[in-house]
């Protein structure tokens, strides 16, 4: 008899022990919590090694009758003088100019430091010098005014934000950068309605603007596979795939046509 | 040998066994109770435990984070020189402050050692005077003096710190005593003087780290650490007694309001993939910014949320979730409704993401025609409005009537009067009720105006069926009222599910009670450039053209895809004209529409409109205005019709190719019809002839939200609804399915939300399985929404609800927020925010077209600040003449050179007067407005500010118009001649030092002025006569501006076009137009 009380008085302490202790096990498990969002680091590629790097080049080309110029009238305005044929299309021997080439897609994640010099943009006879601008994201563009006359310059950006400065003449330059990527992105000046130009705006240093003669040319890229994108700012975008060896140098043609 | 007794109960048979299995269960009854005391009725205990472990681990991380962006803002060379001006100022300060320092320790211990004998003989000479005071014989008090004397004169030693002493009677010690106290409290000024400029150092510098940082600092962060360290667990509440609010949320939701964003990801235990129950719960409130407007020890969580506040025995009974309590919490997709429940009297809630909801569905109750069918207190409330003028005017009289009476009996009685005072007094009474009644004239004359203005609001959303015969094509009718998505997927016109007959009945009395009027014949239009005009002029900011991907424009009106098949081009010209004008005007007091015949009756001219609004048969006010809120566009007659043209292009089939529908002139189809009309309550959405005091059909909603559950008829689907499982959902069209916000039922959807959404999505599916007649079948038609539109509007019906928080927590400002707030429903019903902006973060249906990608100058303007930027009293007459001309009404008073245009839409005084407040209430702008007075300019200072607005660095008048057409053409900008009238000096100031603050993305450029020297300078070169001009020239240019006459205008703009007229010869004129044209139709290229 004696023992079964003892047994059941023993059962009863241990339950009320496990009673006591049930709520702790809950407490416990949590300690070790940490937040989950901490940011990564970017994930550091390999360095490229110039002894390899390959590179591109090519030209870019209009398919069909070069379309007529159009003229612009700058007389409303006496300090813009000089060529006034819009540059929508600028087509000589048909070969086209002004196409941003760059690399779209193949780069990974690599991430590039952004050049110390500035690029430039100049105002000078009311237009626009150059009329197509590549630069990195961050990277400094120094926009003068050589005119006789006031400009603004105003981008209307779809990613970045947007501004609309006034720059009287010999004023000094204006210093502003993009912090996002965005290709064809316009710039105008509300003053003179012709006057209009498009910065690309990439996060490497993978780029190129085809000259009067349709030429363009991209170096220094890590062997690998690329797309490579031509964007014409009317006629929009093509893309090309390449892949580069070591120390390759492909010739990518493309050809636009309205 | 005592007898043994048998079977004893005692020695013979043990009870241990029952004994123990009893305490057993006591025990554990006990446990169990002791347990269920502080663990099982208290899970928030868990919860905070939980809260302590994971938000201590997050802050830990938080800090070491917070820590690294303080050095990072401590590397900023701004900082850097915060903290060397410190140091510089730390150690200018030392070498004084420790001198200081020392002469005050030194003093102290002077003081010390003074005050240790001056207060004990203090305390003798006070003991002394209180025997003096005591002592009652003369002779006793004398002698006592002599004491106090006495022992004042004698000499006390002071041995100071520094070894030296001296001795001093009672007064020398108290005057050394009080000297050196005065000495330290000079010299502690002193060194408070000192330390000034390095405490103000310090406080630069840990403000610069606050203030640039993004996060909390790490010693905010500490704050936090020890707060949750020290946690004990406990009811965390707020009681608002007035209110009856206790809301115990905050026992388990701990993060609701910690100054740092904590997401259920922060809070989510390492290894675990999905935020657990816990990590759900201790979430920062997502818009803390709504907490700042809505403070919590105000209002609680429960008036927002629902939800059962004061419960915290379990996480359903907290959150309402249960049969026995009335307002269960909001589900998260519908948790807007909780707005509704203060701001029932606000048309737009939204601010950027918050709120968009509840704003959209209060939108679609009166853009979808809700309203036709439904009362809501607050919506159409002009014809109810009307009534009660009607009732006020007849108490008018009446009071009139007898307050004349009044009078002449009082004059009466003072003839008689036995005494001149009594005379007087009697006459005086009968005096004020002369005045009284012409007050109450005066009272009567403005219900008149607010009867004309309300006729004028009055709106149906759909059009004025009395001209079905003038407007359209007959054998389209039928097709359309069968199923109104197959001619039109966008259409408002919902589907009533009409049978044959009823269709063939109701076009019959439509057909057949219309207007039989003749209309002008138009001549035809070119289509192609109406079409131009259509895409330019404004008309897609409301309508849409395409179907499909095709579609561009806006939603608020029509798509005009197929308008060629069904349209009558000669009143469709009209209609692109002056949408208003109507047919025929309709008496409200005779109940008839009113013909050529009646003003012939009395000899007046067949003319109706605004300024001709009284009937000739009796004078009361008429509906001279289509109740349509399109408004006009002030196009020529040609413009209409070009544009006429062109929609009549807009066609899939021919006219002619619809069924032929004669029985629509049967007159025995017609009498049917009408009660078909009635039933469906047609009239709810369209004028109709015989219909024009119809009242709604449907069911009032203002408090749908908080009716009992057992009232909503879920009819045979109760126990579906009820149980949940398999088969739950009882709609099966595949469409209608596609309707219900969050996919077909799967658990258990007896509630309002599953009501409203089943019925909204399939409006007769409560009818399913039921035999009913069709007059009884349920008569709410499709109204063919999309999932978010459902959501939005059951959103809008749960939160309206009879709140049960006391009155003043209901949204109804006294002050110009109530100006705002009623603003905003005239705003939405004429669609403004198609083409303006009113907030940054709202985008408007033209911004959003690819027509002004390229040419955003084009754009109607922004009117982030209007009330701030123009003159009330010259808004008003915009409003009222946007030409700002009674003769020149084809374009745009302010922008000429936008090919857009700002259309009449004949507003009421009564609208007019709240579009006005609400403009100047937005931007914060004090009614009546005087205008700032602006100083006449000497010749000096004209002569300098001419050469601002002419200078080459600032060429103004480069863009602004001048009102000369050749340069009007290529101008982007308005006349400044318009400034005097229409601008606040102050604003245009703002305007010209930085526009783009005011509206982003003008082309109207920054930097025109610099600062230097606190004042605003040209930032171009100035002539010598500014030297030493010490004002504002910003200011300067203002001035100028607002006392600029035409005449300076015009010599301004020849003197600086003098080069370019020269070379301006005849044919430039035409280069010139090309440009423009080209410039509208896309881009400047």
């Amino acid at each position: 008899m004696n023992k079964k009380l003892w047994a059941a008085m023993f059962l009863l302490g241990l339950l009320g022990l496990l009673a006591g202790c049930s709520k702790k096990e809950n407490t416990n498990e949590e300690q070790t919590t940490s937040p989950s969002s901490e940011m990564k680091p970017a994930a550091n590629a390999t360095p490229i090694d110039p002894a390899t790097a390959a590179s591109v080049s090519g030209t870019v080309t209009f398919g069909g009758a070069a379309p007529k110029a159009q003229k612009i009238d700058m007389s409303q305005d006496a300090a813009c003088k000089g060529n006034n044929v819009a540059e929508t299309v600028v087509v000589n021997d048909g070969k086209l100019a002004n196409v941003f080439v760059y690399v779209k897609d193949g780069l990974g994640n690599r991430t590039f430091d952004v050049p110390k010099d500035s690029v430039a943009i100049d105002q000078k006879g009311c237009r626009y010098h150059p009329h197509v601008l590549g630069v990195m994201t961050g990277q400094n563009i120094e926009i003068r005014n050589d005119d006789e006359t006031t400009h603004n310059i105003h981008p209307t950006p779809k990613d970045n934000r947007e501004w609309n400065e006034s720059q009287p003449p010999k004023a000094a330059a204006i210093e502003k950068n993009f912090a996002r990527e965005e290709v064809m992105l316009p710039v105008k000046c509300n003053q003179h309605p012709w006057m209009k130009m498009y910065v690309n705006v990439v996060k490497t240093p993978f780029y190129a603007v085809t000259g009067e003669d349709g030429k363009y040319e991209i170096k220094g890229l890590p062997p690998g596979d690329y797309t490579l994108a031509f964007v014409q700012e009317k006629m929009g975008e093509q893309t090309q795939k390449v892949t580069l060896a070591a120390k390759d140098s492909k010739t990518v043609d493309q050809s636009f046509k309205q | 040998m005592p007898p043994v007794p048998e079977k004893d109960p005692i020695v013979s048979k043990s009870y241990a066994a029952y004994y123990v299995i009893a305490m057993m269960i006591l025990m554990v009854t006990l446990f169990w109770a002791l347990w269920d005391e502080s663990f099982g009725q208290r899970p928030w205990k868990a919860f905070q435990h939980a809260w302590k472990d994971r938000y201590s681990a997050f802050l830990n991380s938080a800090r070491s984070k917070s820590s690294q962006s303080e050095k990072e803002v401590e590397q900023d060379s701004q900082y850097q020189q915060l903290k060397q001006a410190y140091k510089d100022a730390y150690e200018t300060a030392t070498p004084r402050r420790d001198e200081l320092q020392k002469q005050i320790s030194d003093l102290s211990a002077k003081i010390l050692a003074v005050q240790n004998v001056f207060t004990d003989r203090r305390a003798y000479v006070n003991a002394l005077t209180y025997e003096l005071e005591t002592e009652t014989s003369a002779s006793g008090r004398k002698s006592k003096q002599q004491d106090i004397d006495d022992y004042k004169k004698k000499k006390a030693t002071v041995e100071f710190p520094d070894g030296h002493r001296q001795q001093y009677n009672f007064q020398e010690l108290e005057e050394a005593y009080n000297s050196l106290k005065a000495e330290r409290t000079k010299i502690s000024a002193e060194l408070g003087e000192v330390l000034k400029p390095v405490t103000e150092a310090s406080n630069k510098t840990s403000a610069y780290v606050s203030d640039h940082m993004v996060d909390l600092t790490p010693t905010q962060i500490d704050g936090l650490k020890k707060k949750a360290a020290d946690w004990d667990a406990q009811i965390v509440q707020i009681n608002v007694p007035e209110a009856n609010i206790v809301d115990r949320c905050e026992s388990c939701h701990m993060n609701a309001r910690e100054p740092i964003r904590v997401t259920a990801a922060l809070m989510t235990p390492k290894g675990e993939k999905r935020p657990d129950e816990y990590a759900q719960a201790f979430t920062s409130h997502p818009e803390p910014g709504l907490l700042k407007t809505h403070d919590p020890e105000k209002f609680g969580c429960s008036p927002c949320h629902q939800g059962n506040g004061r419960a915290t025995t379990s996480v359903e009974k907290a959150h309402g979730n249960y049969e026995h309590w009335l307002w269960p919490l909001f589900p998260k997709q519908n948790a807007e409704a909780g707005c509704q429940t203060c701001h029932a009297a606000d048309m737009h809630l939204a601010v950027g993401d918050v709120g968009a909801h509840i704003s959209n569905g209060k939108f679609l109750f009166r853009q979808r025609g809700c309203m036709g069918c439904h009362r809501y207190e607050g919506y159409d409330k002009e014809p109810e409005d009307l009534t009660s003028i009607a009732q006020q005017m007849k108490l008018f009289d009446q009071q009139k009537i007898d307050n004349s009476k009044t009078a002449a009996d009082l004059m009466k009685q003072a003839d008689a009067a036995s005494s001149n005072d009594e005379a007087n007094r009697l006459n005086q009474e009968a005096v004020a009720l002369r005045v009284a009644n012409s007050k109450i004239d005066g009272r009567i004359q403005q219900l008149d105006f607010q009867t004309h203005s309300l006729m004028q609001d009055m709106k149906k959303i759909g059009p004025n069926l009395k001209d079905v015969r003038l407007k359209l094509n007959r054998n389209w009718i039928p097709a359309w009222l069968k199923k109104p998505t197959d001619f039109r997927p966008t259409t408002k016109m919902p589907n009533f599910r009409l049978t044959e007959h009823q269709i063939q009945t109701m076009s019959a009395y439509l057909w057949q009670s219309g207007f039989t009027d003749a209309l002008p014949k138009q001549k035809p239009g070119n289509a192609e450039h109406g079409k131009q005009l259509f895409e330019t002029r404004g008309c897609l900011a409301c309508h849409s053209v395409g179907e499909g991907d095709q579609m561009q424009g806006g939603t608020f009106a029509a798509n005009l895809s197929r308008v060629g098949e069904k349209a009558n081009y000669d009143y469709l010209v009209r209609w692109i004209h002056n949408a208003r004008e109507r047919t025929r005007p309709y008496c409200p007091y005779e109940k008839k529409d009113i013909g050529p015949e009646d003003y012939a009756k009395k000899g007046l001219p067949y003319q109706f409109d605004l300024e001709h609004s009284r009937c000739p048969n009796d004078g009361h006010e008429l509906q001279v205005q289509n109740m349509t809120v399109m408004p006009s566009l002030r196009l020529s007659e040609e413009d209409a019709q070009d544009i006429a043209s062109y929609l009549m292009t807009e066609k899939k089939e021919e006219p002619s190719a619809y069924a032929q529908a004669s029985y629509m002139d049967d007159p025995e189809l017609k009498e049917e019809g009408k009660t078909w009309i009635r039933h469906y309550g047609c009239a709810g959405c369209h004028e109709i002839s015989g219909f024009e005091d119809e009242g709604r059909i449907g069911t009032e909603l203002t408090y749908e939200g908080s009716k009992p559950i057992e009232r909503l008829d879920f009819a045979l689907f109760t126990n579906v609804a009820e149980r949940g499982g398999k088969n739950a959902e009882p709609i099966t069209d595949p469409e209608d399915l596609g309707r219900l916000p969050e996919g077909p039922a799967k658990g258990p959807w007896y509630d309002h939300k599953g009501f409203f959404e089943h019925k909204l999505a399939e409006p007769n599916v409560y009818d399913k399985g039921k035999v009913k007649s069709e007059t009884e079948a349920l008569r709410m038609p499709n109204l063919h929404l999309s999932k978010l539109e459902i959501q939005d509007l059951t959103t809008f019906l749960m939160g309206s609800e009879e709140s049960s928080l006391p009155e003043s927590y209901q949204y109804k400002p006294g002050d110009a927020r109530r100006d705002i707030q009623e603003g905003w429903w005239i705003v939405r019903k004429y669609n403004c925010v198609g083409c303006h902006q009113f907030t940054p973060d709202q985008s408007t249906v033209l911004m959003g077209m690819k027509h002004y990608q390229d040419a955003q100058e084009q754009l109607p303007p922004k009117l982030l600040t209007e009330g701030a930027r123009v003159d009330p009293e010259w808004l008003r007459k915009f409003l009222s003449n946007p030409a700002l001309s009674t003769t020149d009404s084809n374009r745009n008073g302010v922008r000429p050179y936008l090919q857009v245009r700002m259309p009449t839409f004949s507003f009421s005084d009564n609208e007019l007067r709240k579009l006005v407040r609400f403009f100047q209430a937005l931007s914060q702008q004090p009614m009546p407005y005087i205008p700032e007075q602006v100083p006449v300019l000497s010749t000096k200072e004209t002569d300098m500010a001419r050469s601002l607005f002419s200078s080459s660095a600032a060429p103004c008048l480069k863009c602004h118009a001048t009102g000369d057409p050749q340069h009007d053409r290529i101008a982007t900008a308005p006349n400044f001649l318009l400034a005097r009238e229409r601008l606040k000096p102050d604003w245009a100031e703002r305007w010209i030092l930085d526009p783009q603050a005011i509206s982003p993305g003008t082309s109207m450029p920054s930097g025109l002025f610099r600062r230097e020297n606190n004042h605003w300078v040209f930032a171009g070169p100035t002539p010598a006569s500014f030297q030493g001009y010490d004002k504002d020239q910003s200011r300067l240019l203002v001035d100028y501006i607002f006392q600029l006459t035409p005449e300076e205008q015009r010599r301004v703009a020849a003197s600086r076009g003098r080069s370019q007229a020269s070379v301006q010869p005849r044919n430039k004129q035409k280069q010139t137009g090309i440009r423009a044209s080209a410039a509208g139709s896309g881009g400047s290229r």
